[in-house]
């Protein structure tokens, strides 16, 4: 794999005594979408959480190895972690909106940032809203409550709300899993458009989503990897029995 | 929930439950073997038709029927498994294969059927047969379809490579019969005809041949994940 984005080191994330990830390493190229794939408990969402040290927040969580963005390690203690998240930004399975306009959700970062003026903060709303695909079906209730949307434009105004900081990288946890068909079309279409710009990670249950939208897939099971590789390879190919048995609903 | 049929190892009392969809992909193994046994009776009746006497025309056109049949219910099988289970991997590569197959198991049958027919309008069928060393190479073609049919079954590397090197054996018979032809039909005005329909018969076991070379390197796909219909097979570590 060339022009890599996150390099990760013998990576192991114990919960107290529970070991939950065991000596990950592995390579995530940049302006692609590499799916995280594995039965539940596998350490996928686990996993995604450690790029941007949301597990930071759990308690009793060791993390040993290296996590590597951009050659930087993230977990190196004269690291600010602030600044971390503001360059891995992340979507998740249950869309939060603030209980504010829709305008208001996708501003508020930008505002925390130091952006004021408003000729700017229209133009950065604009730009994240029509990114995220929802741009037209937003334009004329700007003003209105994200509370009112559906789940489906929800879920792409989070998404909006995650591009307005100008993030680096996203991840994605199960972010279509509560969406009727369309709207997971709409964001499947959204994740193809935006690796042109950023490097995508994400989780999914969904097998046949995790093959239409990733470059790459990589296959979790119990806290191990097991194996990454092109997408194409591991749905027609893969080189681990567990793989091919996990793929193809043998499992177990 | 899914319907479950349950196989039960006999020695280990081991219990195993198919899901619906293994029992679909089990459905689809077993009308292949189906249509693989009616092209191989096919083939056999040609032969007989050919090196013995005429067969019964009905009994033929019947299997014909059943194997068009099957052969539609394949892409039928196939059409469904796409539709609602989205195979990947190796069963991917088994539907794939399967919808090959079936339609190289059908040309196989018409061929046989052409054979069958052509047998019928060759004079001093038994001598020509005799002289030009014919008797051999349709055995060898009513083989292959065995053999062909069995690496189906085993799915087997020896299986495979021993359907490649007979289609190479029946080619070079089926060659060297036709040149045979050819230069007596260049000096004997009389066997013309007989002749011609002995090239043309001749092409048509050579193409069924093929047919079993085309399934083999299918068989192959399916178990090696590997695409080698048009690499040489002498290359290939079989």
């Amino acid at each position: 794999m060339k022009n890599i984005k996150i390099e990760v080191k013998d990576l192991s994330l114990y919960y107290g005594e529970k070991k939950a990830l065991k000596e990950i390493s592995l390579e995530i190229p940049r302006n692609k979408v590499t799916a995280l794939i594995g039965p539940s408990g596998c350490g996928k969402s686990t996993f995604l959480r450690c790029i941007n040290r949301m597990n930071d927040l759990i308690p009793d969580v060791k993390i040993t190895g290296q996590m590597l963005v951009e050659g930087i390690d993230i977990y190196d203690k004269n690291v600010d972690v602030v600044n971390i998240r503001k360059k891995i930004g992340m979507v998740f399975q249950k869309s939060n909106p603030f209980p504010k306009s829709i305008y208001e959700n996708v501003a508020y970062g930008p505002k925390i940032n130091g952006i004021k003026t408003k000729n700017e903060l229209d133009e950065i709303v604009e730009t994240s809203l029509r990114q995220a695909a929802i741009w037209d079906e937003v334009k004329d209730r700007l003003g209105d409550s994200a509370m009112g949307l559906s789940g489906g434009q929800q879920q792409r105004l989070c998404i909006a709300r995650t591009l307005a900081v100008s993030p680096d990288i996203i991840l994605m946890d199960e972010p279509a899993s509560a969406l009727d068909p369309i709207s997971t079309s709409k964001i499947e279409e959204l994740v193809h458009e935006l690796k042109e710009q950023y490097t995508i990670i994400i989780v999914t249950h969904n097998m046949q989503q995790a093959a239409r939208t990733s470059d790459y897939t990589a296959f979790f099971y119990l806290g191990e990897l097991i194996e990454i590789g092109k997408t194409n390879a591991i749905f027609t190919k893969p080189e681990q029995k567990q793989t091919e048995d996990y793929i193809t609903g043998r499992f177990g | 929930m899914q319907s479950k049929s349950i196989i039960q190892n006999p020695t280990s009392k081991i219990v195993y439950y198919m899901t619906h969809f293994e029992i679909e992909l089990e459905k689809l193994k077993n009308v292949i073997i189906k249509i693989g046994k009616l092209a191989e009776i096919q083939v056999s009746e040609s032969v007989k038709a050919l090196l013995s006497e005429p067969i019964e025309g009905k009994e033929v056109k019947k299997t014909e029927n059943k194997i068009d049949k099957l052969d539609v219910k394949i892409d039928e099988i196939c059409q469904s498994i796409f539709a609602l289970q989205q195979p990947v991997a190796s069963d991917l590569r088994f539907i794939m294969a399967a919808m090959q197959i079936s339609n190289e198991i059908e040309r196989i049958g018409d061929l046989a059927v052409s054979v069958i027919k052509r047998s019928k309008n060759i004079k001093d069928k038994h001598d020509l047969i005799a002289k030009f060393e014919i008797g051999d190479l349709a055995k060898q073609v009513e083989l292959i379809t065995i053999k062909t049919n069995e690496c189906y079954l085993t799915r087997d590397e020896n299986n495979i490579g021993e359907v490649f090197i007979l289609n190479r054996s029946i080619k070079k018979k089926s060659e060297a019969a036709i040149n045979n032809i050819i230069v007596e039909m260049k000096s004997h005005s009389k066997v013309v005809v007989s002749g011609t329909n002995l090239v043309i018969l001749l092409k048509h076991l050579e193409r069924i041949s093929e047919h079993c070379t085309n399934i083999a390197e299918y068989v192959h796909f399916m178990v090696n994940a590997k695409i080698i219909k048009h690499d040489k097979h002498e290359d290939l570590d079989l």
